[in-house]
Order: C-alpha cells, then structure tokens, then sequence
C-alpha cells in the first residue's frame, strides 16, 4: 500500500456540487430530502459523506451518479454538468445489486463490455480476468450470486465497479451488511485496489461508521439530519497513508476526530426520535 | 482469505446433481413415505366410490367395473375401426396435440404481448382494459366465432384453445416484466446497458419465471377446456370419447376416460413445474 500520490492532471474542483436541493412528492405533499448543498471534491480525493439514516447521503450520491435528477442547483464533474449515469462513474450498491441469474464473471463482463466498448472482446475479457484475480475471486468466477457469501458479493460489486475503470467511485454503505471482520479485510482490499489503480480515482463513500469513514477519507462531511438535510460539518482526516488499522486509532488526530464524529452524530445531529421512524 | 476458508469448509462439494448415498437414501424413502399416503388417499376413494355406487344400485359404475373398462381400454389404446371407434390412445393423442398447437399458438402471441403491456405505460393503458374484459369470458363462447372463421370443428378447438391459453401467460408476463426490482435497473444505468442487453440480460432472465408459471396456468386450462371443447366439435379426441360414451351409456368408459385425463393433467403439469425449476435462479 503505497500513499497516494498527487496525480499530474490534479485539479481542486474536479466535481463540484452546487447549492444541491433534491425533493419528491409524496401523498402528504413536498419532501425535501436534501438542500442547500454545496461540496467541491478535488481530484484523487477521498471524501466520505456520513449521516444517520435517512438523511439523504445516499440521495446525493445517486445525484452524483446521475441515476437521480436534482431538483435544484447542478452536479458538475470535470466541467460538465451531470444528468445521466456515464462511464466515468462507477457505482458500488448498497446491496450488492448482482444479477442473481448471470455468474459473478458474467455479473463484471456484461458492465465491461457495454462500457468499454472500443476493446475487443479478448481485451475485455483479459479486463475482468485481472480484477477478478484483484478481488480474488477468479477460482469462484462460474458461481453465481446466491452461492457466495455477503462479503464476496460485495467484492463482486466492487470489481464490478473498478473494471469500467471510472475517474470517480461512488460507494453506497457498501460494507452496512457486512460484519465486522469481513468489513475490515474489505476496507484494506479496496484501499489497495486504490492504490494499484493510477491514483486519480475520486471516491466518494456513503456510510454510517465512523471507524470506516475515519480508515478510508480524506475528508469527512456530516450530515445534518433530514428532512432538509444538508452539510453540518467538514472535518479533515489528516491522517498519513498509508494507513494501518491498528496502529492509527491510537493517534492523537484519530481520537480527535472520533470524538468530534462521536458528538455530531450523537448529540449535535442527534436524531429526533419522532423523526427517525 | 479467511472467510473464504469458512466458506468452503461449510459448502458442501455436492451439488444437487451429485448424490450421495445417505442423501439418496433419504429421498428414496422420502418418496416411499409420499407413495403410501397417496396409496392410502386412493383406497379411501375407492372405499367412498364404492359405497355411492352401491347405494345408487348401479347408477355409477363401482370401481371394479370401471377398472376392468380402464384396462380395457388402455391394453389397446391405438386400434382404429373407422371414425367412431378408435382407441383411447388416439383420442387422447389428437386432444394433446390440439392442445399444444392451440396453445403454442397462444404463448406466441401472448408472451410478445405481455412484454410490451409490462414494459410500456401506453401499451398497458390501451390493452390492459381489454384483456381485463376478455379474460372472464369462458373460451367455449368463442368456439362458434372459430367455426364461423375455420368452417371446421377442429380448427375451432384449436382457435378455442388458442384463447384460452392468451390470459394466464399474457397476465404472468407482463407482471413479471413490470416489477424488475430497481436494483435491477439501475444497474443496467449506471453500466448503459444497452436495449438490446437490458431485454437480454435483466428484463427476459428476470420475467422468465413468472412466464413460466402463465405458460404453466395456461396448459392447465388449455387442458380443462380441450374437453369441453371437443364435446362441443365432436370427431376425435377425449372430449369427444367422452361424450360418445355417455351416449353409449356407459358410465365405465366415462369414469375411465376421467381417470386418463386426471393422469395427462398432472403429467402435463409436473412437466412444467421441471422445466420452470429448470430454470429459477434463486
């Protein structure tokens, strides 16, 4: 696990969310999720958007996945404006979202050969052989979904998202149904899969755990709690890569953000229980 | 990799496909098990069948008569004496082979129909009224509009048929196509599939299921109609046979032709349901 480098083509505004506001109808009226909020990601950056449930960061990933139309303000990702998914995001599911009748090498090459479509078909092929060794899930490749644990699917997932090989990552809580060990040895696989691949991959990461957002992130921003939830708090992780499990809890900057993480979530942003359900 | 080490110390080698002994064993009295409670499920009906004809005096044929006629019939099942009187065996090929010409027919149709109804909103608002109204209507009704369309008895079966079989999988069809899980979907945006890959690899994988089981619904009631059918079109075929019968007064023949039907009904059904765990995913 080497550190990451400052990438050449870096760029201090590489995806930018300006002044987001993303509402549905619903039977009882207007539901505004998300608003007022404003974000600017640097490139190569990792930025983890943590919340309580129901606060809208998965509803602000998708925006920026495009797979959901803001209702107001814009996603611009490299200059352009986002309004549909494209190749140059890869997105990690909540649930895992493989095809339960395609194979997990199946599940990787149909998302590799319709995104990469100037490739042959041996190239591809030689694409998703090589993440699928990363993931080391090769010898599991004629499986299908329900014959693998949560912790492989996931890594199917997660495979599935780099072989497209995007610019940035979306991870929707991609560990939430994973225990604990399993989560562990997940979160050091993808810091090395990060770090095998060029080093400007941007990676936003939706979660819940303040240990994963704290080992993963670069930046931390939490989020206020919904309805109209928005940005509470940016906190910086500046916490040297690489890192090592182990040994940075017991830094001084880890504890300080934890604690900080610990009271936003639990006492400035505490959730309402009224709310909650 | 540790936890792929659990995992392989717990998943067995076997598949279904390889038993083992112990295993083959269990299913071998598992089936023993399920033979006598059927066995057992006959004899009540037999002792049952018995009694009411018994009390009837010979109005309905016992069970012992109606045996030897079943074995009758079934020793010589293809005998052909001219076009009133052929083995049980031909009737109830030609009625099987109605059946599934009317109801290949039928899928052809309804399978195309029912993707497009589950797919597309325009499409469901403009058909799903119709097949609403049309669907209730015993197919029988519309065996006149087949002989007045055909000229021909058989023709009309196979038309009737044919009707019968459109509802169950159209229905099955476009309901499976309507509730691809978004999970689903978005994947196929996020990665761009395209049409043609979104039809192959989600929308048909996903439905395939619940088009088999309207397929499965579907040859069920074909086969319920097809004797209805065929004693209303005479000629050939079981429902004919069992009008013939009935008309030759004997109630044996008719009891035996029930029985046969009873069997080509579940042989037919069982049929499908392999074929669609044939094909589930889960």
């Amino acid at each position: 696990m080497r550190p990451k480098p400052i990438s050449p083509i870096h760029s201090t505004q590489y995806l930018q969310i300006k002044d987001a506001a993303i509402s549905f109808d619903t039977p009882r009226g207007k539901f505004t999720a998300v608003k007022n909020f404003n974000l600017t990601i640097k490139r190569g950056e990792t930025i983890a958007i943590i919340g309580h449930s129901g606060c809208g960061k998965s509803t602000i990933l998708n925006a920026i996945g495009g797979l959901l139309q803001l209702t107001n303000g814009e996603v611009i990702l490299g200059g352009v404006t986002v309004d549909a998914p494209g190749p140059d995001r890869g997105i990690v599911f909540q649930n895992y979202s493989l095809l339960p009748w395609l194979s997990v090498y199946a599940n990787i090459f149909e998302a590799v050969d319709s995104v990469l479509t100037g490739k042959t078909k041996a190239e591809k092929a030689a694409i998703v052989e090589s993440f699928l060794k990363k993931v080391n899930l090769w010898e599991h490749r004629d499986k299908k979904p329900a014959q693998i644990s949560g912790g492989m699917k996931q890594r199917v997932a997660i495979a599935r998202a780099f072989a497209i090989q995007p610019e940035v990552l979306l991870l929707d809580e991609p560990f939430g149904a994973l225990d604990a060990l399993t989560k562990s040895s997940l979160h050091e696989e993808l810091v090395t899969l990060l770090s095998l691949d060029n080093q400007t991959d941007t990676v936003v990461l939706v979660t819940h755990d303040i240990a994963e957002a704290i080992f993963l992130s670069d930046r931390i921003v939490v989020m206020t709690n919904g309805p109209d939830a928005t940005i509470g708090e940016i906190i910086d992780v500046p916490i040297p890569r690489p890192r090592d499990k182990r040994e940075i809890i017991h830094l001084r900057e880890y504890v300080e953000i934890h604690d900080r993480l610990l009271y936003l979530l639990m006492d400035a942003f505490a959730v309402h229980r009224k709310m909650a359900a | 990799m540790k936890e792929e080490n659990v995992l392989r110390a717990t998943w067995p080698k076997t598949t279904l496909r390889h038993f083992t002994f112990p295993a083959l064993k269990q299913s071998l009295l598992s089936f023993a098990q399920s033979m006598l409670w059927m066995l057992a499920g006959f004899s009540v009906l037999l002792v049952f069948w018995a009694i009411v004809s018994s009390v009837s005096k010979g109005a309905l044929p016992g069970p012992f008569a109606t045996l030897q006629v079943l074995w009758q019939l079934v020793s010589h099942p293809f005998y052909d004496n001219g076009p009133n009187d052929k083995g049980i065996g031909i009737q109830l090929f030609s009625s099987i082979v109605r059946v599934f010409i009317g109801f290949g027919l039928g899928s052809l149709v309804a399978i195309p129909m029912g993707v497009l109804i589950g797919a597309n909103e325009v499409c469901k608002k403009l058909f799903y009224p119709l097949v609403q109204l049309l669907r209730p209507v015993s197919p029988l009704a519309w065996f006149p509009i087949g002989l007045a369309v055909f000229k021909h008895a058989g023709e009309a079966t196979i038309f009737v048929i044919f009707i019968t079989s459109l509802w169950p999988t159209l229905i099955n069809t476009s309901f499976g196509v309507a509730s691809v899980p978004d999970d689903h979907r978005n994947v196929a945006r996020a990665f761009g599939f395209s049409k043609a890959k979104y039809l192959t690899k989600i929308l048909i994988p996903f439905s395939l299921p619940h088009i088999l089981t309207g397929l499965r619904l579907s040859i069920g009631v074909a086969w319920l109609v097809i004797v209805a059918g065929e004693m209303l079109s005479g000629g050939i075929g079981i429902g004919f046979f069992v009008w013939d019968s009935w008309n030759a007064l004997s109630l044996e023949r008719v009891m035996s032709a029930i029985i046969l039907i009873g069997v080509v009904g579940l042989l037919l059904d069982r049929g499908f349901d392999l074929i669609a765990k044939k094909f589930s995913y889960t």
